[in-house]
């Protein structure tokens, strides 16, 4: 078949290729039909025989065909004349008929050696089956003996003995056994494959009910399985059966095809079906010759027009599809057509030889075929389907990593925001302290202030570059840890300028956590803190600055911390003698700073002294 | 301050600075102070030879120097003598240097603008035991301690061997508490705190791990 389907690839036009394969496909049938069948050595055929006709023996010939003259015909006799040759044989002799139809009983000198009707496998008219029998010795008597053979004929083919052959079992039997490997061994092994694949597609059906195709070809193969194993002669109803079987199996086929060349099933379709299911009713009737004319008008009728369907409906898809799973079916198909074919001329007698019938034969073969080629179908679509659940991993996969790659740039872009708008309040916090204060070095410089203003402008800008280093750091609201270092600078501070430092905690532990605190605030509360105590240094002339730390719970009941910074000077009173103090200016300025932290200030002055009371909130909102 | 300090002895400094008025001014706190006899050196390589004819009593060093890093000095002398007390001199006081200083065997830092009386103070403190330890550097410590293990990279600053009384002590210190605040809470005589804190420096100090620190320090990371 490789050679046949590369030349399809690179045909232009397919129609007269299809033909000549299917012209080519059938001599090759024609060839392999008209094949010699095995035969014993003719020295032991049987060369006259006499039939039994109303009590008087006549002379026949061989092959034996006798029509049934009536509806149930009695068997007819046949009898053999054989002599023994001279010197006793040593082996056992036995009988053969390599074909017969449709049952025979053998019997030696009047004793039944044989009943095929009792086997059922050798019952149907449709198989092949060669019978073989032992003859007894003691059965034989020297010189003349008897063969009888008694033929049984029913069903709607005639009576018929091939031949017969009488010899030594040796040289019989190989003949037998290729025969019974040809018709018997072989037709079960593909009966056994067709059930098999049957229930394959039953169980596929079952479960993907859509896949109709895979049920008519159950359906058509079991349909099959079952009438090869009904035993001749049957109950009529089975005989209605074996009729309608071969035509529902036809119908199927022509549903089956539709769909496999993938064209859509309409209900009319089920019409296909009627014949069948007809013959089916008459066995049921009862009347035997109801449905033995119902069979001929129906039976091959129904199965070549469906044999005709499946034939035009492949070959039209082989050619205008291009189809070649079509192709090689409808090549096959053409064999079944050969086949079938070559059994109808046989039943009417047309066919020269051997009466064989293949038909069901190369139906079997066919159907294998399919089963086949409908599994491997099965599996391909596994297989997609497989693919297709792998490039669907594969771009789910790809739809994550683009996903994840998007995640980062965002995280990047996040993060490039947030240094901007650290670097925003950096240069502010930068520009308020450190950058005012250099500035004001190099006027002072330029202008050739006293170094002391140089140097304290000079402090004063390292102090807040300290700061704003300090207030860069993470400490989750613990204004106590910045504080910490205020601490140590404000009283390097003071004790230069001989200002004692007082620092007192109140509450244990210090300060609440303020939820929320930022740098910026940090910033703010260090430089007014800051504030505060260079205003005492500066004003009050007192000798000692307090600082306290102190909680208190806010109007929410939540902690809240306060700080004060207090000095033992003069205080702001403008009347009491002590130096001018301009708090105005100053104080607004604290106050600002408060504010952008959430703080409260307050200021209380008397004749002992200055506080600057800040009072811190629990929570601080988002941004300073 | 400087005439309560009772001292058998002149204390020997060796200052390596390479900003001439910055060395100039720290020179002039501790002569100023009496006491002191001052050593200066402008770069490693004089404060080595220097090194060479005389064993000072302290030593004051900058980190970046014009031919290479003050923590070489710390590291050598700290390897040559026990009992040299070395104190780091830093601009910010922060904790990169400080801490880095430390590890390799500084007992102290000085900041560059600490006011003169405060300069000699220090000087005369560490020669008494009290290294000084600012809040920043206690809270770094303190925060590397509650660190969980395998969180961070290896890190030369090894805090596991500190006792829990230390980390008290570091985190007191953080917040800005006084010695006497401390000491009161971990119900400890406030003497002792100064001594602590000599200790938690000497826990830290990886010295003897000599040329991993080595390595590390040729490339400029200490790893903190």
């Amino acid at each position: 078949m490789a050679m046949t389907l590369s030349a399809i690839r690179s045909s232009p036009s397919r129609l007269p290729l299809y033909v000549a394969v299917q012209a080519l496909v059938a001599l090759a049938c024609v060839f392999v039909l008209r094949l010699d069948l095995p035969r014993p050595p003719p020295a032991y055929r049987a060369a006259v025989a006499e039939v039994n006709e109303g009590g008087v023996w006549r002379p026949v010939a061989f092959p034996i065909d006798r029509k049934a003259r009536s509806e149930d015909p009695p068997p007819v006799d046949y009898r053999i004349p054989f002599t023994l040759p001279g010197n006793a044989p040593e082996e056992t002799w036995s009988v053969l008929i390599p074909r017969f139809s449709t049952g025979v009983q053998l019997f030696i000198n009047g004793t039944l050696i044989e009943d095929t009707l009792r086997d059922p496998a050798t019952s149907r008219p449709d198989r092949n089956v060669p019978v073989i029998s032992l003859i007894p010795p003691a059965l034989l008597v020297p010189g003349p003996n008897v063969l009888t053979v008694k033929l049984f004929v029913w069903g709607p083919v005639t009576g018929y003995v091939d031949s017969v052959y009488l010899g030594p079992d040796s040289r019989l039997r190989p003949s037998f056994d290729r025969r019974i490997a040809l018709f018997e061994t072989f037709p079960l092994l593909l009966i056994s494959l067709q059930a098999t694949l049957s229930l394959v597609f039953a169980l596929i059906w079952v479960s993907r009910r859509q896949d109709a195709i895979y049920g008519l070809l159950a359906a058509a193969m079991g349909i099959g399985v079952v009438q090869n194993f009904i035993a001749m002669p049957a109950a009529l109803p089975l005989h209605g059966f074996i009729a309608a079987s071969v035509s529902i199996e036809g119908a199927l086929m022509v549903m089956f095809t539709m769909r496999l060349v993938g064209l859509r099933s309409r209900p009319a379709l089920w019409l296909v079906l009627a014949p069948g299911m007809l013959l089916l009713l008459m066995g049921l009737s009862g009347s035997r010759a109801l449905l033995q004319r119902g069979y001929l008008l129906l039976g091959p009728t129904s199965v070549t027009l469906s044999v005709l369907a499946v034939s035009a409906l492949l070959g039209w898809s082989a050619v205008r599809r291009r189809d070649q799973s079509s192709f090689l079916l409808g090549s096959v198909f053409t064999a079944v057509i050969v086949a079938s074919l070559h059994d109808l001329l046989t039943v009417m007698d047309l066919v020269p030889g051997e009466r064989l019938f293949v038909g069901r034969l190369s139906y079997s073969l066919v159907l294998v075929t399919i089963g086949i080629g409908l599994t491997w179908r099965f599996v391909h679509a596994l297989n997609e389907a497989d693919g297709f659940a792998s490039k669907l991993v594969r771009q789910v996969r790809e739809a994550e990593e683009k996903l994840r790659q998007s995640f980062v740039r965002e995280e990047e872009r996040a993060r490039s925001e947030a240094m901007t708008a650290e670097r925003t309040r950096l240069m502010r916090d930068l520009h308020d302290g450190l950058g005012g204060q250099l500035v004001s070095i190099v006027a002072l410089a330029e202008q050739g202030q006293d170094r002391g203003a140089i140097g304290e402008a000079a402090r004063a800008a390292l102090k807040d570059l300290r700061l704003v280093i300090d207030a860069m750091e993470d400490i989750d609201g613990d204004l106590m840890l910045v504080l910490g270092s205020w601490r140590e600078r404000i009283s390097a501070q003071l004790r230069a300028h001989a200002i004692s430092l007082r620092w007192e905690v109140l509450s244990p532990g210090g300060l609440p956590a303020i939820s929320g605190l930022r740098p910026g605030h940090v910033i703010q509360i260090i430089r007014l803190l800051d504030e505060a105590v260079t205003n005492a240094i500066k004003h009050s002339g007192g000798r000692t600055i307090s600082v306290s730390l102190d909680s208190l719970d806010d109007a929410e009941g939540r902690a809240c911390g306060r700080i004060t910074v207090s000095d033992d000077g003069c205080g702001l009173g403008e009347d009491d003698g002590g130096p001018v103090r301009r708090p105005g200016r100053g104080l607004a300025n604290m106050k600002k700073r408060a504010e952008l932290c959430g703080a409260s200030l307050s200021l209380i002055s008397d004749a002992a002294g200055t506080s600057v009371v800040l009072t811190l909130p629990a929570v601080l909102p988002d941004a300073p | 301050m400087g005439p309560l300090e009772e001292t058998a002895e002149e204390i020997s400094v060796l200052l390596v600075e390479d900003d001439a008025p910055t060395r100039r001014r720290i020179a002039d706190a501790l002569v100023q102070a009496g006491g002191f006899r001052v050593a200066e050196a402008g770069d490693l390589g004089q404060a080595r030879g220097l090194l060479q004819s005389a064993k000072p009593h302290v030593l004051l060093t900058d980190l970046q120097l014009p031919d290479g890093n003050g923590l070489e000095l710390i590291r050598e002398v700290r390897q040559r003598s026990e009992a040299t007390e070395i104190m780091v001199i830093s601009i910010l006081g922060d904790e990169q240097s400080v801490i880095s200083a430390i590890l390799l065997g500084a007992n102290g830092y000085l900041l560059k603008d600490a006011f003169p009386p405060d300069i000699a103070h220090t000087v005369r403190e560490l020669i008494r035991g009290h290294s000084p330890i600012s809040a920043s550097i206690a809270r770094f410590i303190v925060r590397r301690t509650q660190a969980g293990t395998g969180a961070k990279p290896a890190s030369d600053l090894n805090t596991a061997k500190l006792t829990p009384r230390e980390i008290d002590i570091l985190w007191g210190i953080a917040k800005g508490f006084s010695y006497a605040d401390i000491a009161s809470q971990l119900g400890i005589s406030r003497q002792t705190v100064p001594g602590y804190i000599k200790n938690i420096y000497r826990k830290l100090d990886v010295n003897t791990r000599g040329e991993a620190v080595f390595e590390a320090l040729q490339q400029g990371l200490i790893r903190l």
